[in-house]
């Protein structure tokens, strides 16, 4: 099967049957996606296809072959991070940190879409990834902040 | 997962033909259609669907929203939730069906899920989806675990001896009061079925939940025309602030002149067997003054005939003060 | 953050410079893209994938086990049960914090089942997914036996006293003014979002265990005793954990069974809890049933309290959880009785979950506080000014440190506690009624031994090490931040290590203790360091300040300089460089300060004052809490912008331990039925509310040099009771057991 993650084409051994999160984390070794339920309820797992934030746990990889699939390995990069990835740090948007690529991502789907987001939007479209350490209010401060700075350096 | 038969279907022609071949396209059915995957996925995961064969639709033109020459809305069965909500029509016109969609489920599973999925959508009742317990839905004949079980989220309204299962779609509370009519095509051609006929009750068949045969495609739900000078509301209550299935739920559609209601639809969710279509409390709103006392009154009369099990009680009146507010904000006798 | 408050009058060194400030988390980058690597990511050469059968009954016994359907699958390894795997061994009675394990009892050692989920086979395969259909696969046939997982508890022995003085029945009978009323909290898992998890490697009879683990230490030692291998063979890795709210503390069975599995099959064995057996086989918050009996003068002075109550336990541990733990010393009250027992249940074996026995406890004691105030038509702050304590009445020593009623009035000023009007539903905004609620917190503060090592390294880095786990309250970062301040190396040329047995013995994460105990120890290495490299300075072959004395020397930006002089100094590793020395060393432990003297002569614990604010929207019955203030009194804050973050984190969890959260079981068939984080609701972003936090930032130099005490769990403490309090003010509902339902307040 041929999929497009993080813009790199690759060609994967999976069969049709395996979930895009079982491809991404145990074919392609990229474990910034998390499993944290495995059927939707918590959001760890969340990347983006064609933008647009969704669970790779309920997602057959099959069904993504003509889709560009972008997952947290993808968001920003060591050495230049995304203005997300940033701000997720100044404001210590995190606790343990295991939920956090699905926050990141879930965030950016929703800054694409809305680039001037209320907090009320923020929170809207982050209530579908739990953090269990509870860091939400952090979490809603962060995305304001990159919403700004993309605003400001697009 | 077990193991299935993949296939793009490139036509809804060779997707029907497929679809065709399977005994059932009930509960346990060996042919499904894959679209968003949200609830067919996971109930893949939970062993309670094992199809032989799933036939990914996601590439068939069924995902406009037109604008019908009628003044009504044709919606594609692949529209996703989320494409649906903030589609400027529908936030204009049918402001109810926006609301219910955006109360529904996270960001991710809106922007997965689909038109024609949400309507399949299957309950969440906690026996249906756990193998190890007994569910006439799930296996037929195997018993009821809900009935004498944990059952507080489950229906007070069309339930029998058999089965208890909500249905838990909040688009479908919201297409059940706009008068929807689905659009299927199968092995036989075409047909169009009024919202209401679509969902089945359980009686002593609960793994049958709709009226769709093998090879029966959703392809379309369409919306009449606005109903000049209505307002709708959409609203939900549950536990949690989101993320959750509502308790109650509640579709208004009213007209009012001269301080008196004059044609009113409505739905109710989280409470139903099926989508719940109100009709004595809208006879009973239809030319009553609107006040207090005759939302209330309506309210009351909705919920006449409800059987609550053992934990689910408090839904009778929780889904009167529902609806009463959903009246209320539709009226404008409420802000929020 | 808040600036420190009143006065200092132990006489503490002033805040050092790197400490106090904002510095974000130095393990942020790795978390924000993904490559913090956590113990299900690890992917090793040959690794296999283990499932385990988890049992369809909660008590009987198993009759027999069919695998050869599961065996026959594609990719099955093995299929292993009671019958053909190696024995595990039970471990000896724990010593101090070594050898603790809740459920006792190893995996497959006999056949009886006791709790639904228990385990009962596992399959092992090449894939994941292969080993989850051969465990399906699985055929087991039980006996089953009667079950018992009913709500209401009874004590399975005579109630034990714990603490007494006076005669409480006696002074109740008496009392004008009275609450007599029984308090329950459900059944609460942890549910951190990362799953349990083991990976298991042996090699020539060593096994390596990356696990999830709050305490890699005592999973060592236990893995050593069950697995029957010497001490030095077993090595625990824990570099990232995704939290674990007490859940991650103790082994729990899939570890030992991961671990065996591997032995037996030759190759590394991954193991990962589904969400659904976080329900029944790692642990729970066990219900508790708390009766209270609070006697009191017309004017609001305690005469008596009597505190009785039963958690629910397994049928095979005796775990309990010490509701009574602080209702010794929150109040004066002459006469007092504190009695407990034990109820069984075909339950999983319970386990600490964030701040145990004191949440629990403090729900039901500040809920009675609030009903007696009400009672007493009282204002609830004035009542807890009123029986304030001038010294721990348990004991009768003095508090290290406690500023409780400062506490309450810092919050009561933060929230606007003046302009209450405490008529039930009076107070109304934007069509909603609101209510504000308060109650009291604390937390036992405490420190146990602790072992680090600093080295200062010739490329002018510092590296600290300490077998501790940074569980996402910013271990990591504050270990920098104290080796940074005491070396003068720039905190990101700080390298911390954490989580690998084979670093010196580093406390549990747990308790709240990390903080208090590993900074001494890493303080001390550091010095310890410091003091190694301006030896190598000042003497030995070729020192680059020949004929100074160390204490003429400090240590500013990486360079060793003369104090007092403005040369830019030696770099630290020319100065290493020209002693032909690798590296400066330095070691450093702290002492615990259980059984220790501090223990004997002070009363030692955190203390606080949350404040709830609810909106009830009454045709709707929808109640949201809207806002919430929590000031913190646990001593000196060293990083308190993660120290913010966890009691932020622990309100959000507290809004769901009052609104959401209930591990329910069907009484059929004894199973937790709830069981996933659709049905088991926790708080999402909608549910938080904004959340005003203030430390006030005493140092308890009892406790430590820099007096500071950690956070993990006091956040979590009263703020059900203050939530439960504002329903009632909104609404005139009194919720006595948790969580706080719609169909509670319908009546309102």
């Amino acid at each position: 099967m041929r999929l497009t993650i993080n813009g790199v084409p690759r060609d994967v051994p999976a069969g049709d049957h395996e979930t895009l999160l079982a491809v991404i984390r145990e074919r392609l070794q990229l474990t910034g996606t998390k499993e944290g339920c495995a059927r939707g309820e918590c959001g760890a797992c969340t990347v983006l296809i064609d933008g647009r934030a969704a669970y790779s746990c309920l997602t057959l990889a099959a069904g993504c072959a003509d889709s560009a699939v972008t997952t947290i390995e993808g968001l920003g990069r060591a050495d230049a991070l995304h203005p997300l990835q940033q701000a997720f740090i100044e404001q210590d948007a995190l606790q343990c940190g295991f939920c956090t690529p699905g926050q990141l991502l879930a965030a950016a789907a929703l800054i694409a879409r809305t680039p001037r987001p209320s907090e009320d939007d923020v929170r809207v479209a982050l209530s579908g990834n739990l953090c269990r350490c509870g860091t939400y209010p952090k979490l809603v401060r962060a995305v304001m902040q990159a919403a700004e700075m993309m605003r400001a350096e697009p | 997962m077990e193991r299935f038969q993949y296939t793009r279907a490139r036509t809804i022609p060779e997707a029907i033909g497929i679809g065709a071949q399977a005994t059932t396209a009930q509960q346990g059915a060996p042919v499904r259609f894959l679209a968003g995957g949200t609830t067919l996925v996971d109930l893949m995961k939970l062993n309670v669907e094992h199809p032989t064969r799933l036939v990914d639709i996601n590439h068939l033109a069924l995902n406009a929203i037109e604008h019908m020459p009628d003044g009504g809305l044709r919606i594609g069965a692949l529209v996703r939730n989320a494409a649906l909500a903030h589609d400027a029509t529908v936030m204009k016109d049918y402001r109810v069906l926006s609301e219910a969609l955006l109360s529904g489920a996270s960001a991710q599973l809106r922007n997965v899920a689909t038109t024609g999925g949400n309507l399949l959508q299957r309950t969440r009742c906690m026996y249906f989806r756990n193998t190890a317990m007994a569910c006439n839905k799930r296996e037929p004949g195997s018993g009821c675990s809900a009935i004498a079980g944990d059952n507080r989220s489950l229906a007070i309204l069309g339930t029998s001896p058999q089965c208890i299962a909500t249905n838990p779609s909040d688009m479908n509370v919201a297409l059940a009061a706009l008068d929807a009519t689905v659009q299927v095509q199968g092995s036989k051609g075409e047909r169009t079925i009024p919202f209401r006929d679509f969902h089945l009750l359980p009686g002593d068949t609960p793994h049958r939940e709709t009226v769709l045969e093998p090879g029966d495609l959703v392809t379309h739900v369409t919306l009449a025309a606005p109903r000049a000078g209505a307002t709708s509301r959409y609203l939900k209550l549950r536990d949690r602030a989101s993320y959750e299935f509502a308790l109650a739920s509640a579709a208004v559609i009213v007209e009012v002149s001269g301080g008196r209601f004059g044609n009113v639809s409505i739905a109710m969710g989280g409470i139903g067997t099926k989508p719940w279509r109100m009709t004595a409390a809208e006879q009973a709103l239809a030319g009553a003054p609107v006040d207090e006392a005759t939302i209330v009154r309506a309210a009351k009369l909705a919920l006449a005939d409800a059987k609550p099990q053992s934990e689910n009680g408090f839904k009778v009146e929780l889904a009167q003060r529902c609806l009463a507010h959903a009246l209320r904000l539709a009226t404008g006798m409420a802000a929020s | 953050m808040s600036a420190a408050r009143g006065s200092n009058p132990v006489g503490a060194p002033e805040t050092p410079k790197v400490l106090g400030g904002k510095l974000p988390r130095i393990d942020g980058p790795l978390k924000v893209t993904g490559r913090a690597v956590y113990t299900s990511d690890i992917a090793l050469p040959g690794m296999l994938f283990a499932i385990p059968v988890r049992s369809t009954i909660a008590r009987g016994r198993i009759v027999s086990i069919d695998a050869n359907a599961a065996r026959k699958l594609p990719g099955v390894k093995a299929v292993y049960h009671r019958g053909n795997i190696k024995a595990f061994f039970r471990t000896a009675p724990p010593k101090g914090f070594s050898g603790l394990i809740d459920e006792k009892r190893p995996p497959f050692e006999d056949d009886e089942v006791r709790y639904y989920g228990q385990y009962v086979a596992v399959a092992v395969a090449q894939t994941m997914e292969q080993a989850k259909a051969a465990a399906d696969a699985v055929r087991v046939q039980y006996a089953a036996a009667a079950h018992n997982v009913g709500k209401q508890l009874g004590a399975d022995k005579p109630m034990k006293v714990e603490s007494e003085r006076g005669d409480a029945d006696k002074a109740f009978a008496s009392a004008p003014v009275k609450v007599d009323q029984v308090y329950i909290t459900p059944t609460e898992v942890h549910n951190p979002i990362e799953l349990h998890a083991t990976v298991a490697s042996w090699e020539k009879g060593h096994v390596t265990l990356y696990e999830t683990s709050q305490a890699i230490l005592n999973h060592q030692d236990v893995l050593h005793q069950m697995l029957g291998v010497p001490v030095e063979n077993v090595r625990v890795i824990t570099h990232f954990l995704g939290s674990g709210f007490g859940g991650k503390l103790w082994p729990w069975t899939h570890s030992i069974l991961a671990a065996g599995v591997a032995r037996e099959v030759g190759a590394p064995v991954k193991l990962v809890v589904s969400r659904q057996s976080m329900f029944e086989a790692v642990g729970h918050r066990p219900r508790t049933q708390q009766h209270f009996r609070l006697g009191a003068t017309p004017e609001g002075k305690l005469v008596s309290l009597s505190h009785e109550y039963l958690n629910q336990t397994s049928e095979l541990d005796d775990y309990k959880e010490d509701c009574g733990e602080a209702t010794p010393f929150m109040y004066s009250v002459p006469n007092l009785r504190v009695a407990s027992a034990l109820s069984r249940g075909n339950i999983g074996t319970p386990t600490a979950m964030r701040g145990p026995g004191a949440v629990p406890g403090l729900f039901a004691m500040e809920s009675a506080m609030d009903e007696l105030a009400i009672a007493l038509k009282m204002d609830p702050i004035e009542l807890r000014k009123r029986n304030e304590p001038t010294q721990d009445e348990s004991n009768k020593l003095p508090f290290s440190s406690r500023h409780l009623l400062e506490c309450m009035q810092v919050g009561a000023e933060k929230f606007g506690w003046a302009q209450r009007d405490p008529a039930v539903g009076a107070m109304k905004r934007d069509g909603l009624t609101i209510g504000w609620g308060v109650a009291a917190c604390s937390w036992g503060a405490m420190r146990s031994d602790a072992q680090a090592s600093v080295e200062i390294t010739r490329e002018g880095t510092a590296i600290v090490k300490t077998a501790t786990q940074d569980v996402g309250t910013g271990t990591y970062t504050v270990l920098a931040i104290i080796v940074a301040e005491a070396t003068g190396i720039a905190i990101d040329r700080v390298d911390v290590q954490l989580g690998d047995t084979r670093l010196p013995m580093g406390p549990i994460s747990g308790g709240s203790w990390v903080t208090a105990s590993v900074i001494p120890a890493v303080s001390n290495a550091a010095r310890d360091a410091v003091k190694a490299l301006l030896g190598m300075a000042t003497s030995g072959p070729n020192p680059a300040f020949k004929g100074a004395k160390p204490e003429d020397l400090q240590l500013v930006d990486g360079r060793v300089k003369r104090k007092g002089e403005a040369s830019s100094g030696v770099a630290l590793g020319d100065v290493l460089a020209r002693a032909n020395v690798r590296s400066a060393i330095g070691h450093g432990k702290s002492a615990t300060t259980m059984g220790g003297a501090e223990s004997r002569k002070y009363s030692l614990h955190s203390y606080g004052a949350q404040f709830a604010e609810v909106t009830w929207h009454p045709q709707t019955a929808r109640l949201r809490v809207s806002r919430f203030t929590s000031v913190i009194d646990a001593g000196r804050m060293l990083n308190p912008k993660p120290a913010r973050n966890q009691i932020e984190g622990a309100v959000v969890m507290g809004i769901g331990m009052a609104l959401l959260e209930e591990s329910r079981y069907d009484q059929r068939y004894g199973a937790p039925i709830n069981s996933n984080l659709a049905d088991y609701m926790v708080s999402t972003n909608a549910d938080a509310p904004p959340i005003d936090v203030t430390f006030l930032d005493y140092p308890d130099l009892v406790l430590n040099e820099m007096g500071a005490r950690g956070v993990g769990e006091i956040g979590l403490a009263g703020t059900a009771a203050a939530i439960t309090a504002a329903v009632y003010h909104a609404t005139g509902v009194r919720v006595r057991e948790l969580p706080v339902r719609i169909e509670d307040l319908l009546g309102a």
